[in-house]
């Protein structure tokens, strides 16, 4: 048994391709008169009905307090919390008498960018931030230490609030 | 006369204990967990904490079941509304004071508050704006902290000292809710066993200044081990984060220490986590260390056995298990053989108020089991038979410079080393060991109790159990042997523990009848 082939009819004589080439040229025409929907990147970065979520998950931050001393007091919970296993921890304390976190390092190319980290901190320390543009030279960087934790500048995310689930 | 034993129903469960016994315990043996934290089972109960306090029908109040005896016929409630409300008004009581800095406290995780706030607590304070009383931090002793805004006045340290330790250098000061915890000015807490007090805190007032900020509670890997710090053979946990022990911890043993264990123990862990360990067999060729795989070091070991014919002296390290020395003497079956384990002393220092427990003067925990085992030859002796003798093993030994310098009066010296020894020139083999808390192994206490062991962390490179050793050379030195697959399978194989298993010594060992007889001898 034959498998069922389709012949298309084609036309058999020579037919003018004129009027579909004006017809599309006409819509490209009509679309360089409307409003752009597109935003240069990266010149500019948000417009007044685009922006970024603050909820976004983003690359961490390391807040501090008035001192410029980090909030951080090593107390394990976002390394037990951490589904991915990407924050190393080794407590240390200060001249103080303060514990403080010895080595503090997240590997950001393991996280999963949950937030749980910034959930769980009872000192408001750790916080995924609303930041994505992560490019870098090496792999290596992208295990920022605790010093570069606290440099970055980026907003904090303000996560999902489980009272006021739409963000309003 | 009345019956010895009671009958009694603790949330609807009936139980049987003996007259006099607790509600506390008739709870506990009846599976409920009665919240509490002035009783302990090792101390004297003054119920100040009112914490248990239980509901006991007919009676007319709330009864604090650790000094309440149980009662034929009693109907115990210790999670009725009533209950609950009374404890819940003692933990809100507690934590009027009790700062909220459980991340950085050393207790969280196994602290008795959290726990029962969490389990019975109320959710909220309802003295937001008042300020917290605060104390500074006191230094008790060479170990201990004490934070006084922690502390619920439980009163358990200060019943240690004076009723177990009975060295009664703490006491309560001050009244109501300026009570502290005080210290005699003219004292320090330097008993040595006053690090009890650490553990026996349910909170984290009192702390280790040695495991200070070093991991949470929750990070530990716990292993049930024995202490091998001297022939009491206290049972301990070994705790471990990743791989790095960093604290031992008394495990009840109500034959052996009960719920203690001294302070030259609980700081006899750093050896474990040397970091210069010998990682694989080096046999020496051309006057320099070659590394080996374990077959040829074997085969090279079994023939250096095999070849010497005299005398042969085994020179055992203090920590030595049952199994190795077992093995190493199967290994030398049949020749002259002088064995000796090495005991340092030390002062003794007894628990007053405990019966047979303290540290002991031979600090070695197997120093019975060795001479069970055979390795019974006098140390000094084992020294002096090391000239002329045709074979010498030292199985993890620290010897001093005069003994190592003796090593080269035996014809073949093979080091069965955790840690390599420069000195041992005349080596012709260094095969690397576990320690015993790489190890599973069994010690034999002061008391002729067989206890067991088990790893706590991973040995490092090649190292192998002193037992394996002996056994994989004795294998090739004979036909038809078999290398014991398990530890527990070469402590059975031994004469002197035959027909015994790991498993059969339990959790807290077993008298070994042969012992037993030889001490009473």
């Amino acid at each position: 048994m034959a498998i069922g082939v389709k012949v298309m009819q084609r036309p058999d004589r020579g037919v003018s391709y004129v009027r579909a080439t004006l017809k599309g040229m006409a819509l490209t025409f009509k679309h360089l008169l409307q409003p752009k929907v597109t935003m240069e990147y990266p010149e500019q970065r948000s417009s007044d009905d685009w922006r970024i979520s603050t909820r976004l998950r983003g690359t961490h931050r390391m807040l501090t307090d008035e001192q410029g001393r980090t909030k951080c007091v090593a107390c394990g919970l976002c390394p037990q919390v951490c589904p991915a296993n990407c924050i190393k921890l080794v407590p240390g304390e200060d001249e103080q008498g303060n514990r403080y976190p010895l080595i503090y390092e997240i590997d950001e190319f393991r996280c999963v960018f949950c937030g749980y980290c910034q959930e769980v901190c009872p000192e408001e320390a750790i916080h995924v931030g609303v930041h994505y543009e992560n490019a870098e030279y090496s792999r290596d960087r992208f295990v920022y230490d605790h010093e570069r934790l606290v440099a970055q500048t980026h907003p904090v995310s303000t996560l999902w609030d489980p009272a006021d689930p739409r963000g309003e | 006369m009345a019956d010895a034993q009671v009958t009694l129903t603790v949330d609807g469960m009936d139980v049987t204990v003996p007259r006099g016994t607790m509600l506390i315990d008739a709870a506990r043996q009846a599976g409920v967990v009665v919240p509490h934290y002035c009783y302990h089972p090792g101390l004297p109960s003054p119920a100040v904490c009112r914490m248990c306090l239980v509901q006991v029908e007919k009676m007319p109040k709330l009864v604090p079941a650790c000094v309440t005896a149980a009662a034929d016929g009693q109907v115990v409630h210790v999670h009725s509304p009533e209950a609950k409300q009374a404890r819940k008004g003692v933990l809100e009581f507690l934590l009027i004071n009790h700062p909220l800095d459980c991340p950085i406290c050393d207790q969280a995780g196994e602290c008795e508050l959290q726990d029962f706030v969490f389990q019975e607590g109320q959710a909220g304070t309802r003295y937001g704006d008042y300020p917290k009383r605060f104390n500074p931090v006191e230094d008790f002793g060479p170990d201990i902290l004490y934070v006084p805004n922690r502390c619920i006045l439980c009163t358990r340290c200060v019943r240690f000292m004076e009723d177990v330790a009975e060295a009664p250098v703490l006491n309560v000061s001050e009244r109501g809710d300026r009570a502290y915890i005080g210290i005699d000015p003219d004292h320090r807490l330097d008993h040595p066993w006053s690090g009890n007090v650490v553990d026996l805190c349910p909170v984290g007032s009192l702390v280790s200044k040695d495991f200070l900020h070093k991991a949470r509670a929750w990070d530990l890997d716990k292993t049930a081990s024995v202490c091998p710090g001297c022939t009491q053979g206290c049972n301990v946990t070994i705790e471990a984060r990743d791989e790095v022990v960093v604290r031992l911890r008394p495990r009840t043993n109500p034959e052996v220490n009960r719920w203690f264990m001294c302070d030259a123990g609980r700081a006899d862990y750093r050896w474990m986590n040397r970091g210069d360990r010998c990682e694989a067999p080096l046999a020496i060729g051309d006057g320099r260390p070659v590394a080996h795989d374990w077959d040829d070091a074997l085969t090279t070991f079994a023939s250096l056995v095999g070849e010497s014919d005299g005398p042969a002296v085994v020179l055992f390290g203090r920590r030595a298990s049952s199994e190795t020395i077992g093995w190493m003497l199967r290994l030398l079956d049949g020749r002259r053989t002088t064995a000796a384990i090495q005991v340092p002393e030390g002062p003794e220092a007894a628990l007053a108020a405990v019966p047979n427990l303290a540290l002991r003067r031979e600090r070695s925990p197997n120093l019975h089991g060795a001479r069970l085992l055979g390795a019974d030859a006098d140390w000094d002796a084992a020294i002096a038979a090391l000239g002329g003798a045709a074979l010498a093993l030292v199985v993890d030994a620290d010897l001093s410079d005069a003994e190592a310098a003796a090593m080269s009066g035996a014809a073949r010296v093979v080091h069965l080393a955790t840690v390599a020894d420069p000195r041992l020139t005349t080596a012709a083999l260094v095969l690397p060991v576990t320690t015993m808390a790489e190890e599973q192994g069994v010690y034999v206490n002061r008391d002729g109790r067989a206890q067991r062991y088990l790893p706590a962390r991973t040995p490092p490179g090649m190292a192998r159990p002193g037992w394996w050793v002996a056994a994989s050379a004795w294998q090739r030195l004979g036909a038809d042997r078999t290398v014991p697959a398990t530890a527990s399978e070469a402590l059975g194989a031994l004469p002197a523990f035959a027909g015994l298993d790991h498993d059969a010594l339990g959790w807290h060992g077993r008298v070994l009848a042969t012992a037993a007889a030889g001490r009473t001898r």
